[in-house]
């Protein structure tokens, strides 16, 4: 078994994909967007209610995809829940710098967070835009 | 019989490592070829010693360049067996070659109401440029179905072709299943005297092409899965139908005369290729024909499909395997799922492992919306495939369906 392997599919990620959390739609919702990775084809829908102090109060997904894409949707879900938008936003530039290969360059997430096990993605390049999906739904929902 | 160990060491990229210790195991072909020696190396020396740009100038070098441009097309032009060079027109792609003649041909026969005729399993570039079409003269685009085998329903296709069916474009072997079309479909269509046009990307790195026996009227092609560069296609279009379409592109090249008032048309092929052709990609191209001829194409293909005809059998053992239109013929190409593992997470495995293979929707969306499902695995064969790699591919199939359902 090759570590790369490993790395990439480790338990968390195998069981967020297989099962993933936060799968529905937000009722009520008052942000929303669709996430599309053209390379594969793989897509989902991501919905949320954010309240009048900018904090998000319920977040949920619908869609399909490889381990990577529904992981990532679901821990980024769960993480998510109960943030404010401008925290959800640092988070989001953490996790592209992790995903992307550049661990160093981190500022609020860390090896405790369950989106750290994301990290593995770095050494697949071709699945960074698995890893991100949700995430640039998120920002994308944000401007409408 | 084919030589391989000889093959293989025409191409030096198959001596990489994976993430520097696995051998690679290239099964990607259909996506793109990798390149013998001697193409990269002709290629090198055209710039290094006879490079200028063609038709155009007088001088030494520019009569090179474009003594060599021209014997690529009639390198080409015997490689598919067309009855002139005139019919050769080189492109940057198989893409724009399709662009080309759906533009050139609907500005001459198409008009509202009209109705194209594609399949269910065409690849976008055999799709997208018939919707412009469809957008610009507010003609309609049909889709043939397809029976489980991966090939065409012909009753259904039949059913298609009414007094309004204006052109006919199919691929001629298929990117996802492998199959070849059948000659009824062809026959059918010149039959009721609408001219078809043949995809021929797959199929001219596996099997002959004899276009005059084909009877196709149009048929494509890219350099690229065919040992040659990328940014070389050809278009064949029989010298009656293309010689009275009007031009795809202005530019230099490709005029008899120009003032400020307007101007005319060169001859075919010139007629098509406006700017300065792709020509040392063309050159490239003519090398890697040399190089299939020497090998020859018959012996290509029966070594192919005898391979392909290995994996398959060795894939069927197992039945978390899924083979797509498992009953066609195939030539080497195979899709598949390993149950519902997502194929990102096939190739992913399988690369660490060394092993290249295709995944996602193929560029056939419709095709996948149809099979409804999400993406495919897919593995292609080359000249240059051997049984042990098939053998250490099937292998890494086997650990991988273990790891995702441990």
């Amino acid at each position: 078994m090759n570590d790369l392997i490993k790395e990439l599919y480790q338990e968390i990620i195998l069981d967020h994909g297989q099962d993933p959390r936060n799968f529905g739609e937000c009722n009520p919702y008052n942000k929303s967007a669709d996430g599309h990775n053209p390379l594969c084809g793989d897509n989902l829908k991501l919905t949320f209610f954010v309240n009048h102090d900018d904090i998000i109060e319920d977040i949920k997904f619908t869609g399909e995809g490889c381990a990577i894409s529904l992981a990532s949707a679901s821990l980024m879900t769960e993480k998510l829940k109960g943030l404010k938008i401008s925290v959800a936003e640092e988070i989001f530039k953490d996790f592209s710098n992790l995903v992307s290969g550049s661990a160093d360059d981190l500022n609020v997430l860390n090896e405790e967070d369950s989106l750290y096990a994301l990290k593995g993605v770095g050494g697949f390049p071709m699945r960074v835009k698995c890893a991100t999906m949700a995430w640039h739904a998120f920002k994308e929902a944000l401007k409408n | 019989m084919m030589d391989i160990k000889k093959i293989r060491n025409d191409f030096p990229i198959l001596n990489k490592k994976i993430l520097n210790e696995k051998n690679l195991v290239y099964l990607d072909t259909a996506a793109s070829a990798q390149k013998p020696q001697v193409v990269t190396d002709e290629i090198n020396s055209f710039y290094l010693n006879h490079y200028a740009n063609v038709s155009r100038g007088v001088h030494t070098l520019s009569v090179e360049s474009t003594f060599k441009y021209e014997d690529a097309r009639k390198k080409v032009q015997k490689f598919i067996n067309a009855a002139s060079e005139r019919e050769v027109i080189f492109t940057k792609s198989a893409t724009e070659s399709i662009n080309l003649i759906a533009n050139s041909f609907a500005a001459r026969h198409i008009n509202e109401g009209d109705e194209i005729i594609l399949s269910i399993m065409e690849h976008h570039s055999n799709i997208i440029p018939w919707f412009l079409i469809r957008d610009k003269y507010k003609c309609k685009i049909l889709f043939a179905n397809i029976d489980s085998d991966g090939n065409i329903n012909e009753e259904h296709f039949k059913s298609l072709i009414t007094e309004k069916t204006k052109l006919v474009s199919l691929t001629h072997l298929s990117n996802v299943f492998g199959t070849t079309i059948n000659q009824s479909i062809i026959d059918l269509c010149n039959n009721a005297g609408i001219p078809i046009l043949l995809d021929g990307c797959q199929s001219a790195a596996h099997i002959p092409i004899d276009v005059k026996a084909l009877g196709c009227d149009f048929y494509v092609f890219s350099g690229h899965k065919l040992y040659a560069p990328t940014g070389i296609g050809v278009l064949y279009g029989k010298e009656n139908i293309i010689d009275e379409l009007p031009p795809y592109q202005g530019g230099g090249g490709m005029i008899a005369d120009v003032s400020t008032d307007g101007a005319t048309f060169t001859d075919l092929p010139a007629k098509f290729e406006a700017g300065t052709p792709p020509l040392v990609q063309a050159y490239g191209l003519g090398i890697a024909i040399d190089y299939i001829n020497e090998l020859g194409m018959s012996k290509i293909s029966n070594y192919e499909l005898e391979l392909t005809n290995y994996a398959l059998d060795k894939m069927q053992d197992f039945d978390f395997i899924d083979i797509h239109g498992e009953n066609g013929v195939k030539h080497s190409i195979i899709s598949f799922n390993l149950e519902s593992i997502h194929s990102h997470e096939v190739s992913s495995y399988l690369d660490v492992e060394g092993i290249a293979i295709r995944a996602g929707h193929h560029c056939c969306q419709p095709l996948m919306k149809h099979m409804k499902l999400n993406s495919t695995a897919r593995a292609s064969f080359g000249i240059y495939n051997t049984r042990e790699e098939v053998d250490i591919f099937i292998n890494a199939l086997k650990n991988c369906r273990d790891f995702f359902k441990k």
